[in-house]
């Protein structure tokens, strides 16, 4: 071989030796590049690639319907269609939103709703863009999905209120969360479309009735497409509540409240069931359900009946003449009224250089304890009082359970005022002076009384002294206290109750009724609004008209039926009014009338299922 | 050029019985090289989610295919390649010319000639040739010729001109392996070190004018090699999703078919550049090292087939080609790991591809070639008696 040959062979074994050691080197890095990934970092790689492929989408729980007493469904829930934007599946979520929008119009507020929650919501996380898709829309939004890249049309349920207004103050409604809901879980806000109880028993029973929100694992691909579903969760369905509310008698009350403003609370007396329960004005809760329109929210606030206050759980007023039985009681008990005794009503009391009038200008003349409750006269109460004193008229009261909250289930129920010498120190650095007491006889002045306060003390009265629990969901057991007073002071109370309704000179006698001979016993009262002038001038000048209703007197009416066993109260507060014999006792006496018609109905029916 | 002169010269010496070039043959390179087309298919199976269809099928028709043509090539006589090479180049580049002027474009880059029947890819037969015609030029090459300057012009020339057509196309990764392959045999020739370090310098400092050159898209893939949290769901998603998919293999990976990174496309071009993490999601840190084995021993019998041929051409061919193999495997590898840019090589024997395959197993053919053909005697300028 050549001398050139074996030089060039020899080096290129050398460079192909010097090649391989490199090529072990670069296998070197290569391996250890492996192992670095697929070792040291699987896990980390594994959990990822995890991620990759799956994702978790929870799956709405149907809230829990609502039944009335008779089973008759006041809140149910009904399938819709809804499109949803899952951010991190949309190319641009700006362009998706833009074409969605030229397909199905959305409300300017909605729009920004939708902005702000794709900015704090999780990019996989629904976003409801829209509810309440047509069939047509559905379609539309299918045959339109390569421009739509990111949105979803999904079913969901959505509550209703088949009764719409009649039960707006009871159930509240339900509506869309949004970012004021600090204090709620965040797993809701995962929840396209989740709706939240808002007022009323959806939002103090809103534990029961959301149930429990279920869960779907899903294996996606890289186009985000679900492949197959990996793992469900059920969600669990929200508790079923019966209700002691009776619609029919809900709907009378609403019917004979009419277009006045007010409440009226209908309860069982031995029971404590709340079987009517109104507000009126009312509204219809199915239109908070979407969201609302401006035009509808303005015309809802700016309604000087206010259609949204809850008057039947917020409202607090001045008793009025109803506290007389309350007065007449603490009077009995404390042994100053003798009943039979007769106190000369000659129009007015004079206390110091202060004089305090009777309604009755003329005066009444001489009346025992059951004449001066039905003739309501004030005089008798101005005199007792002073007898009796502002501790024991305050103990009664106390003991009627006023000053204190009525129901539990249902938030936001108030505590309303009863003014002691204690607290009138405490507020109003002042003395308790014996014109407050006077005042306090006719329920008058600081006292301000709950609508429950008053339906269950009068409960209280017609039960023979039983302060009982009021509840709105059925449930066997009855919470009460024993009798507090002596049954014949309270009869007494009774027969002047039944008086102001039965007797011809009574207050309220033109609504009286007799139905197999069932009769309603009860206290009207008139009681003068108390104006704000700090709110008044917030207002400004207000037409005429509306000065008048502004500034008409409350009506009130407080009743049980039938007065031979006692069964239902009543109460009934229609606001500016007018006089509680002429405004409020009327509706009174339709509703007793009608619930004593129920019942009697009611039986019938059983009757003759029992038959067949 | 002395190649037109003696065109008698394979002819006087030398010719092989076939029973003697079959007992040449080197069955077990062709084994190993057949075991990873094996395992190619497979994965290519698992991909198609469990189907013979849309890749493995052709892919298989392809393999059988290519290797008719490397037994074809395997028996050629050696001295003919030795003859035609600069031949094969030639035509290679007129090629190249051709999809400069006529080529339709495939992918975003104009890579391919339609010839009627089948679409060629010259950017990849020019691996191949330019092999071949390095071979020859340096086979009759003394050490001195090839440590002086003037002696490595011609060649880099060879490799100048089909590099600049080729980054026309564009097409990053087919010129850069053609510098890579020249580079390699440049080294293995004998050019001396300080040069390599010379051009390197000179490169660097290139760089930047490199750079105002690039395609767009070249561009985003180095910055986002270099940052791939720059952009991870665009041009970074790649490199991201091959970590994951990579590293989520573990060691013993998630199973056969059961890779859930490929079976729902979270990784780009699964079936092609991206197809070893396929094999890692699914059979693990071990899967892999057995395919890496397997490359290793190829490149191993390369080399040996290379060292024990006696001709210059035949040791300089065989090792042009499997060095060029090996290139491909670090190269697709690096790129999948996260170690090197994506430049879309793909990972050869395994990735779907027809010219790929077929190119490549020419190259195999010619090593096999070189293995029956290893002590072939062929003169400086192609003929026996030209000494």
């Amino acid at each position: 071989m050549s001398v050139w040959k074996y030089e060039k062979a020899r080096e290129i074994v050398v460079r192909t030796i010097i090649l391989s050691v490199i090529f072990v080197c670069i296998s070197l890095i290569l391996i250890g590049r492996l192992f670095y990934l697929q070792i040291l970092q699987g896990e980390r790689f594994f959990v990822l690639a995890e991620k990759n492929r799956t994702a978790i989408r929870l799956t709405m729980p149907d809230r829990g319907k609502i039944y009335d007493r008779n089973g008759v469904i006041l809140a149910d829930n009904h399938k819709i269609f809804q499109a949803v934007l899952i951010k991190e599946q949309a190319e641009d979520y700006q362009k998706t939103l833009d074409n969605f929008k030229k397909l199905i119009p959305l409300e300017e507020d909605e729009e920004k709703r939708i902005l702000r929650e794709i900015k704090y919501k999780r990019a996989f996380m629904p976003i409801q863009i829209k509810d309440n898709l047509t069939k047509e829309q559905v379609v539309l939004l299918h045959l339109n999905a390569p421009v739509l890249t990111g949105i979803q049309i999904e079913e969901t349920m959505i509550r209703t209120y088949p009764k719409k207004d009649l039960t707006a103050h009871v159930l509240g409604y339900v509506s869309l969360l949004n970012d004021r809901d600090t204090n709620v879980d965040s797993i809701w806000f995962d929840l396209a479309g989740y709706r939240i109880g808002r007022t009323g028993l959806e939002q103090s029973l809103e534990s029961r009735l959301r149930g429990k929100p279920g869960f779907k694992k899903t294996e996606i691909n890289a186009m985000g497409r679900t492949v197959r579903l990996m793992e469900e969760g059920k969600s669990v369905a929200g508790e079923d509540l019966n209700l002691t509310i009776d619609i029919r008698l809900q709907k009378m009350a609403m019917e004979a409240l009419g277009n006045e403003a007010g409440t009226a609370i209908v309860v069982n007396v031995q029971t404590g069931e709340i079987l009517s329960f109104v507000s009126t004005p009312s509204f219809d809760p199915n239109m908070f359900l979407s969201s609302i329109s401006q035009k509808k929210w303005n015309k809802l606030m700016n309604n000087q009946k206010k259609p949204l206050q809850n008057k039947a759980l917020f409202g607090a007023y001045s008793p009025g003449s109803i506290f007389k039985l309350v007065v007449g009681l603490a009077g009995l008990e404390s042994g100053v009224i003798d009943p039979d005794k007769r106190v000369y009503c000659s129009g007015a009391t004079q206390l110091g250089n202060q004089k305090f009038h009777c309604w009755k200008h003329e005066g009444h003349g001489s009346l025992t304890l059951r004449e001066a409750l039905r003739h309501s006269c004030d005089v008798y109460f101005y005199e007792m009082a002073q007898k009796i004193g502002v501790e024991k008229i305050v103990e009664t009261a106390q003991k009627l359970g006023f000053g204190e909250n009525v129901v539990t289930e249902m938030i936001g129920d108030k505590n309303g005022l009863l003014p002691t010498p204690e607290w009138k120190m405490r507020t109003k650095k002042d003395d308790w002076r014996m014109g407050d007491t006077l005042n306090l006889s006719i329920g008058q002045g600081f006292l301000l009384t709950t609508p429950l306060q008053l339906v269950r003390a009068i409960a209280a009265i017609a039960n023979n002294g039983h302060l009982i629990d009021l509840h709105f969901l059925k449930q066997d057991k009855v919470t009460s206290t024993a009798s507090l007073f002596n049954n014949a002071h309270l009869r007494l109370i009774r027969a002047g109750m039944y008086d102001v309704v039965n007797h011809e000179n009574g207050t309220a006698y033109k609504s009286r009724f007799d139905l197999d001979g069932k009769r309603m016993a009860g206290k009207t009262a008139t009681t003068q609004v108390r104006r704000i002038s700090l709110k008044e001038r917030e207002e400004g000048i207000k037409k005429q008209k509306d000065m008048v209703w502004e500034s008409r007197d409350h009506a009130l009416f407080a009743a049980y039926a039938p007065t031979d066993k006692p069964k239902y109260a009543v109460i009934v507060v229609v606001e500016h009014g007018g006089g509680g014999s002429s405004a409020a006792a009327p509706v009174a006496s339709k509703i007793l009338k009608e619930a004593l018609r129920l019942d009697i109905e009611d039986a019938k029916l059983k009757e003759g299922v029992t038959r067949k | 050029m002395s190649f037109f002169k003696d065109r008698n010269c394979y002819m006087k010496n030398y010719n092989l019985s076939f029973k003697e070039k079959w007992s040449g043959f080197n069955w077990q390179f062709l084994f190993f090289i057949c075991l990873v087309v094996f395992i190619g298919i497979g994965v290519l199976y698992s991909v198609g989610g469990g189907n013979w269809s849309p890749w493995a099928s052709k892919q298989t028709v392809r393999f059988i295919v290519s290797l008719c043509f490397l037994m074809v090539v395997a028996f050629f006589n050696l001295r003919l390649f030795m003859r035609y090479a600069y031949w094969i180049y030639g035509l290679t580049l007129l090629m190249l010319l051709g999809v400069e002027v006529f080529g339709h474009i495939g992918m975003g880059a104009q890579r391919w000639l339609n010839l009627g029947v089948v679409n060629l890819q010259p950017s990849e037969c020019m691996k191949i040739a330019l092999i071949l015609a390095l071979a020859r030029y340096f086979h009759g090459a003394s050490l001195e010729d090839i440590r002086r300057v003037k002696f490595v012009i011609p060649p880099l020339l060879m490799m100048g001109v089909p590099v600049l057509l080729i980054l026309k196309q564009p097409d990053l990764g087919t010129a850069m392996m053609l510098v890579f392959e020249t580079a390699a045999i440049f080294f293995l020739v004998g050019v001396q070190v300080w040069k390599f370090l010379l051009v390197l310098i000179a490169g660097t400092a290139a760089i930047p004018l490199v750079w105002a050159h690039l395609h767009d898209y070249q561009k985003q893939r180095v910055l986002t090699f270099l940052n791939p949290e720059r952009d991870p769901l665009g041009a970074g998603y790649h490199i991201t999703q091959s970590k994951i998919t990579l590293g989520s293999g573990g060691f013993w990976g998630k199973g056969f078919m059961q890779g859930t990174q490929s079976r729902l496309s979270f990784i780009p071009e699964k079936q092609t550049d991206f197809i070893f993490t396929v094999l890692a999601e699914e059979f693990g840190l071990l899967g892999s090292l057995v395919l890496y084995a397997l490359y290793m021993i190829i490149i191993f019998y390369g080399m040996m087939i290379a060292l024990k041929c006696t001709n210059f051409f035949g040791k300089i061919l065989a090792l042009g080609l499997t060095v060029n193999f090996a290139l491909y495997v670090f190269i697709n590898m690096g790129m999948v790991m996260g170690l090197m840019p994506v430049v879309g090589v793909p990972l050869p024997l395994m990735s779907y591809g027809g010219t790929a395959m077929l190119t490549l197993f020419i190259g195999f053919g010619l090593i096999e070639c070189v293995a029956i053909n290893k002590e072939m005697v062929i003169g400086r300028l192609g003929s026996i008696d030209d000494e």
